[in-house]
C-alpha cells in the first residue's frame, strides 16, 4: 500500500500530466507490484492529512526498535484535487496492482484555470517539495520535483544520515518524455555515479497523430493496435569506483483497446552479468491478475521462479441499481466499483511465501502482511498480528488521514519470519476550525471528501 | 630448563579448529560482497613447527606459566576458504545505500554470485607472543605486534589482476584482525574446553568421595572449616588436611598445657575452648561423662550468655546443700557471673555470634532441658573460677549429665525424623519440673520471677555455646567414627584425674535431688530467697528482656519461629 506522501506525489504527476510509465525505470512495474509488494513489519500508525490543496503532512509511529516514527511535510505549487478522506479514497489508487497502460499522449503541462494572459498559455513550472525526518535515527529525506518544461522533469532527492559516507548523498535525475521515447540522466554524489536510461516505443507516435490516423501500411504483428512494444536500456558508470553496469529490456503490453484480456510481457537482460529475467503478467478478469517471473543467469546457472497473484474484492452493486447495471451494454463505459480489499500472494521456488491483505475497515485503510519460509520449518510462520485500528478514537482538527500499520519485526534475517500487519488509513472530514472537535465520522453530516 | 612443544597433536586436531574458524569468520557482519557463509574448507598446519625463542619467563609453576616468546614461522601451513561473492559491483554498491536516493536501476544491478575459493599459503609470521597459562583460566595467547609478515593468496580470480590485488589486500587486513583478536579468543576457548573435559571426569567422582570420606574428617572442626571448604571443590581436601593434622597437634598441645596447671595457658584459652566445645559434645554423647575437664571451659563460655540461668540452677543446688551454703553460692556466684563475662567475654561472645546461625536450627524445642543442663554446667564452672563451695557446685555439674542425655537423644531424633511424641515427652518432663516448682511455691514470691525469666532464658540459651555443641553432632552423626578416636585419646588422657570420681557420687545424689527438688526447693528457697536474690533476678530479667528485644530486632523471622516454639511449653504446663 502506498504511503500517503507517495499517493500525493502520484497525484501531482497525474495532475501535471506526467506519464510515469513512459520510462525505462518503470518497464517492469506490473511485475514489481504483483511480485515484490512490500510486506509490512511490526505495527505502524500513519496519521496524514492534506490540510490544503497545496500542503500535506504525515506522521508515522511504529514499533521497530522501541518506538520509531517520522514526520513528513509536503508542499506543492500545484493545487491538488484529490480526495483527502480515506473513506473517499479509491483503494485502487493506494494499492498498486496490475498496471494497465494507456495510449501514449503528447506531453502537456496542466493548464491553469482560466485563460492565460496575453492570449497564450503560460507555461506552468509546477514544483513539489517534500521533507521527511525519521526520528530516532535523525535521518532526513528531502525531495524536490519540478516540471521544467512540458517534456522535462527534474527530480532531486537527498538523504542526510550520519551513518552514510560523507553524511549523505544526493541524486539528481533529469527526465525527458517525448512520448515516442524518453530519456533520463542521473547523477549521484555517492561515488559520482553517472547514469542514463532510455526507452523507445515502437509504433504509434503521439507527436504525429495524423500519420497514424491516415492509412498506414498494416502494422507489424507485434504492433497491432491493441498493444505497444517498448525497448529500453540503461547504463551506469562510476568514475571513482571504475565500476558500472548496463541492462536492456523489452516490454509488450496490451492497451485498453485490446479486446482480449490484458497482459504484459517483459524481458530484461544484463549482458555483463549474464542475467536474464522474463515476466509475464495477465489480468484474467476484472478482479484477478497473475504474474510470473523467471530469472536465469547464464554464467552461474542460477535460476529463480516466482509467481504471484492478486485478487480484488469489489463492492457489490446495491440491489436497487442491479437492474440498471444489468441493462448496460457491454461496450458502454462502466464505472468500476471501488474495492473492499486486495489480496496478494506470491511464492517462489525457494519456498518463500508472501501474503498481503489490504482493505478498508470502516474509514481506515488497513494492510496486513505475512511472510513464510516453507523450507525453514521451525520458524515457518512468524507472528501474524491483527489490530483493531485505533483510528476511531483519533480526532484531529483539520482533515487528517490516519493510517495504521501493524507489523512484527522479523525474527530472523530472512524475510521469511514475517509478521502481521495492519495498515489503516483514516480520514476525517475537513472541519471548520471554529467547531470544537470534528464530529464522529459515522455521523451522516460528514461529507467533505474533496479538498481544495 | 627445557620446553617441549608437541606439534603433531595440533595437526591432528584440525577439525575442531576448522569449525571454530568457520564460526568466528561468520560471526561478524560480512561485507555485502560476500553473500554466503565463509566455510573453512581445508586447514593444514603443516609439518614444520614455528620457531620459538624465549625472551622472558615471568611466572613458572606447575600449573601456571607466563612468558614472552619471539615467534617466527615459515612453515607450509595452508588454509582454504570457500564462499560465494557478489560479482556485480553495482549490486554491492547499492545494497548499503538508502533507497530514497538510489538510482534504482532496473536490471543493471541484478546479482551474479560466484563461488569463490581462496587458498592462503606461504604464511610468514614473526612477532612477539605473550603466553599465559594457568590451569584454571586456560591458555591466553596474545600477539604484541602484528605477526603477519606476508602470505600468498590464490583464488579463483587469479587471472584478473584487479580482483587478485583486491583480494590480497582485503584478506591480509582481515587476517591481521584475526591474529590480533580472533585467534587469542579461539585458543582460549579451545584450552578451556580441554581443561573442562578433564575436570568433568574428576568432578563426577569427587562428589562421592566427599560424601563418604571427606565429610567425616571435616566434622570435628565444626562449622567454620566446613563452610570454607564447601565453596570450592578442590580446596576442600587441602584445608581439611591442614586443619586436621596441624590443628589436632596444636589442640593436643593446648589440652596438655591445660592439664599442666601452668599459668601460661590462659592466653590460649579462647582457641582451646572452641575446639573442646565440639570435642566435649561428642564425648558426652559417647561416654556421657569423661569430660570433667571440659566442663569448666564450657561453662565459662556459656556463662557469657547464660549466667543469668545460674540463679535457677543455683536454686536447686542450694536446695540440696545446706541453707547456709545455698545462700553463699547464690550471692557469690552472681557477682562472679559478671566477672566471668568480663574476663572471657570478648572471644567467646564473638564466637557465639558467629555460630548463632547454625544453632538456631536445633535449639527450638529443647530449651527447657537445655536450660537445666546449662545451668548445671554453669554452676559447676563457678566454683572453679570463684572458689565457691566445692561440693555443692560439683554436684550440679555432674547432675547436668543425666539431663543432657535425653537432650542429645532428642536432637538426634530431630535430625533424622521428628518423632513428635517422644520429644514432647522429654520437653514436658523437663519443663514440668520448674513449673512444678512454681506451682508449689505459688504462695512464695520466688516462683513468680523464675516464670518471667524462664522464657527469656530459653531464648538466650540459643545463643549460648551449648548450641555449638549440638551442631557438630547433627552433622557428624555419620562421620563420628573417624575423628573420634584421636579426640577421645586426647580427652581420655585429660580425664584421668580425680575429677571423674567426684562427679560420680554426686551425680546420683543430684539425680535424686532433681526429682525431689521440687518440694525441697520450694520450702527452702521460699525462706532463703533473700531480697538480694530477688533484686538481682529482677535485674537479670530486665537485662534478658532487653537482650531479647535486641535479638528480636536483629532477626525478626527467626524470632517468630522461636516464639511459636516457645509458647507451647507454658501452655502445656499450665
Amino acid at each position: 500500500m502506498l504511503e500517503f506522501m507517495d499517493y500525493v506525489q502520484a497525484a501531482f504527476h497525474a495532475q501535471s500530466c506526467w506519464n510515469r510509465d513512459n520510462s525505462y525505470a518503470s518497464l517492469t512495474t506490473t511485475a514489481h507490484h504483483l511480485l515484490d509488494f512490500p510486506i509490512p513489519q511490526g505495527i505502524r500508525l500513519h496519521i496524514s492529512s492534506l490540510s490544503s490543496s497545496n500542503f500535506a503532512s504525515s506522521y508515522t509511529l511504529g514499533n521497530q526498535g522501541v518506538v520509531d516514527g517520522s514526520l513528513s511535510f509536503l508542499y506543492t505549487s500545484l493545487g491538488l484535487r484529490i480526495p483527502g478522506r480515506s473513506s473517499a479514497v479509491h483503494l485502487g489508487l493506494f494499492v498498486q496492482g496490475y498496471r494497465q497502460l494507456t495510449a501514449l499522449q503528447q506531453p502537456v503541462v496542466s493548464k491553469p484555470n482560466g485563460v492565460a494572459r496575453d492570449g497564450k498559455d503560460v507555461e506552468r513550472k509546477d514544483a513539489l517539495l517534500y521533507g521527511r525526518l525519521y526520528l530516532p535515527t535523525s535521518t532526513l529525506e528531502a525531495l524536490y520535483l519540478r516540471r521544467i518544461s512540458p517534456a522535462r522533469l527534474l527530480r532531486i532527492a537527498c538523504v542526510s544520515d550520519s551513518g552514510l559516507p560523507n553524511g549523505g548523498s544526493i541524486l539528481a535525475v533529469l527526465q525527458n518524455d517525448f512520448g515516442k521515447y524518453s530519456t533520463e540522466y542521473l547523477y549521484s554524489t555517492d561515488s559520482a555515479l553517472l547514469g542514463m536510461r532510455g526507452l523507445y516505443n515502437f509504433g504509434y507516435d503521439p507527436r504525429f497523430p495524423d500519420l497514424y490516423a491516415s492509412g498506414r501500411p498494416p502494422s507489424p504483428p507485434w504492433d497491432h493496435q491493441g498493444g505497444r512494444l517498448s525497448a529500453g536500456a540503461e547504463a551506469y558508470f562510476s568514475p571513482l569506483n571504475k565500476s558500472g553496469g548496463i541492462s536492456t529490456g523489452l516490454r509488450f503490453t496490451t492497451l485498453p483497446t485490446h479486446t482480449g484480456f490484458p497482459y504484459t510481457m517483459t524481458l530484461t537482460l544484463n549482458p555483463l552479468m549474464g542475467n536474464l529475467s522474463s515476466t509475464y503478467a495477465v489480468k484474467a478478469g476484472p478482479n484477478l491478475a497473475f504474474c510470473s517471473r523467471f530469472d536465469f543467469n547464464v554464467y552461474s546457472y542460477e535460476s529463480d521462479v516466482k509467481i504471484g497473484m492478486e485478487l480484488w474484492s469489489r463492492q457489490q452493486p446495491s440491489a436497487d441499481v442491479a437492474w440498471a447495471t444489468s441493462m448496460l451494454r457491454p461496450d458502454w463505459k462502466r464505472v468500476e466499483p471501488d474495492a473492499n480489499g486486495v489480496l496478494k500472494a506470491t511464492v517462489d521456488n525457494h519456498g518463500k511465501v508472501g501474503l498481503s491483505w489490504e482493505c478498508r475497515v470502516k474509514e481506515l485503510l488497513v494492510s496486513l502482511g505475512a511472510g513464510f519460509d516453507l523450507q525453514k520449518r521451525q520458524r515457518m510462520l512468524g507472528n501474524v498480528g491483527v489490530e483493531r485500528p485505533g483510528g476511531d478514537e483519533v480526532r484531529v482538527a483539520g482533515n487528517p488521514i490516519i493510517v495504521l500499520n501493524m507489523r512484527h519485526p522479523p525474527t530472523g534475517k530472512h524475510y521469511t519470519s514475517t509478521s502481521g500487519t495492519t495498515h489503516v488509513s483514516h480520514a476525517v472530514k475537513p472541519v471548520n476550525p471554529t467547531r470544537a472537535v470534528p464530529s464522529h465520522r459515522h455521523e451522516p453530516g460528514i461529507i467533505g471528501d474533496e479538498i481544495g | 630448563m627445557a620446553f617441549n612443544f608437541n606439534w603433531s597433536p595440533l595437526i591432528a586436531d584440525t577439525d575442531r579448529v576448522r569449525d571454530m574458524l568457520t564460526r568466528s569468520l561468520n560471526k561478524s557482519p560480512k561485507p555485502p560482497i560476500i553473500v554466503d557463509d565463509i566455510i573453512v574448507n581445508e586447514l593444514n598446519l603443516g609439518s614444520t613447527p614455528p620457531e620459538l625463542e624465549i625472551l622472558e619467563v615471568g611466572d613458572l609453576a606447575e600449573d601456571k606459566f607466563r612468558g614472552i616468546f619471539k615467534m617466527s614461522y615459515t612453515g607450509d601451513a595452508y588454509l582454504t576458504l570457500k564462499t560465494r561473492v557478489q560479482a556485480n559491483p553495482l549490486n554491492t554498491y547499492l545494497s548499503n545505500k538508502p533507497s530514497f536516493a538510489s538510482p534504482q536501476p532496473l536490471a543493471a544491478s541484478s546479482g551474479l554470485t560466484i563461488p569463490l575459493q581462496i587458498t592462503l599459503s606461504d604464511i610468514r609470521l614473526s612477532g612477539f607472543v605473550i603466553l599465559v597459562f594457568s590451569k584454571q583460566k586456560g591458555i591466553t595467547l596474545v600477539f604484541r605486534n602484528d605477526p603477519l609478515e606476508s602470505l600468498k593468496v590464490s583464488s579463483t580470480f587469479d587471472s584478473i589482476p584487479f580482483v587478485r590485488d583486491y583480494l590480497q589486500k582485503t584478506i591480509e587486513s582481515q587476517l591481521r584482525v584475526l591474529f590480533m583478536e580472533d585467534l587469542p579468543a579461539i585458543i582460549h576457548r579451545l584450552s578451556l574446553q580441554m581443561f573442562s573435559t578433564e575436570y568433568q571426569g574428576t568432578e563426577a567422582q569427587e562428589p562421592a568421595k566427599d560424601q563418604s570420606g571427606q565429610r567425616a574428617p571435616m566434622d570435628p572442626f565444626a562449622s567454620p572449616a566446613q563452610q570454607a571448604t564447601d565453596s570450592f571443590g578442590q580446596p576442600l581436601e587441602k584445608t581439611y588436611a591442614s586443619f586436621s593434622q596441624k590443628n589436632l597437634l596444636r589442640l593436643a598441645a593446648l589440652t596438655e598445657s591445660q592439664r599442666t596447671l601452668s599459668l601460661f595457658t590462659p592466653s590460649m584459652r579462647d582457641t582451646v575452648y572452641r575446639a573442646w566445645a565440639s570435642a566435649a559434645d561428642r564425648n558426652e554423647l559417647s561416654n556421657g561423662r569423661n569430660t570433667p575437664l571440659h566442663r569448666p571451659t564450657l561453662s565459662r563460655i556459656q556463662s557469657t550468655v547464660g549466667s543469668h540461668s545460674a540463679w535457677s540452677s543455683s536454686a536447686p543446688s542450694q536446695a540440696s546443700e545446706t541453707p547456709s551454703a545455698n545462700t553463699r553460692p547464690g550471692l557469690a556466684s552472681f557477682p562472679s557471673a559478671p566477672t566471668v563475662y568480663s574476663l572471657a567475654s570478648s572471644a567467646p561472645r564473638s564466637r557465639a555470634g558467629r555460630k548463632r546461625k547454625n544453632r538456631i536450627i536445633n535449639l527450638r524445642k529443647e530449651k527447657v532441658e537445655g536450660d537445666v543442663s546449662d545451668v548445671a554446667s554453669v554452676s559447676s564452672g563457678y566454683p572453679e573460677s570463684a572458689d565457691c563451695s566445692a561440693t555443692g557446685s560439683t554436684a550440679p555439674s555432674v547432675e547436668a549429665e543425666p539431663t543432657m542425655y535425653p537432650s542429645a537423644r532428642v536432637r538426634e531424633g530431630e535430625i533424622s525424623t521428628p518423632p513428635r511424641s517422644p520429644r514432647k515427652k522429654v520437653g514436658f518432663q523437663q519443663a514440668s519440673e520448674p513449673t512444678r516448682l512454681t506451682a508449689e511455691s505459688a504462695s512464695a514470691r520466688r516462683p513468680v520471677t523464675p516464670r518471667n525469666t524462664a522464657p527469656m532464658q530459653v531464648e538466650d540459651d540459643d545463643q549460648t555455646p551449648r548450641a555449638s555443641m549440638y551442631l557438630p553432632k547433627d552433622r557428624n552423626q555419620t562421620p563420628k567414627a573417624e575423628p573420634r578416636p584421636s579426640r577421645q585419646r586426647l580427652t581420655r588422657m585429660q580425664t584421668l584425674p580425680t575429677r571423674d570420681k567426684p562427679p560420680e557420687l554426686p551425680r546420683r545424689a543430684s539425680d535424686l535431688s532433681i526429682h525431689s527438688l521440687g518440694a525441697a526447693s520450694s520450702g527452702s528457697e521460699g525462706s532463703t530467697g533473700g531480697i538480694l536474690e530477688q533484686a538481682w533476678m529482677m535485674r537479670m530479667a530486665n537485662e534478658i528482656a532487653r537482650k531479647v528485644a535486641e535479638e528480636k530486632g536483629r532477626r525478626p523471622t527467626w524470632r517468630a519461629g522461636g516464639d511459636e516454639g516457645e509458647v507451647p511449653p507454658p501452655a502445656y504446663v499450665s
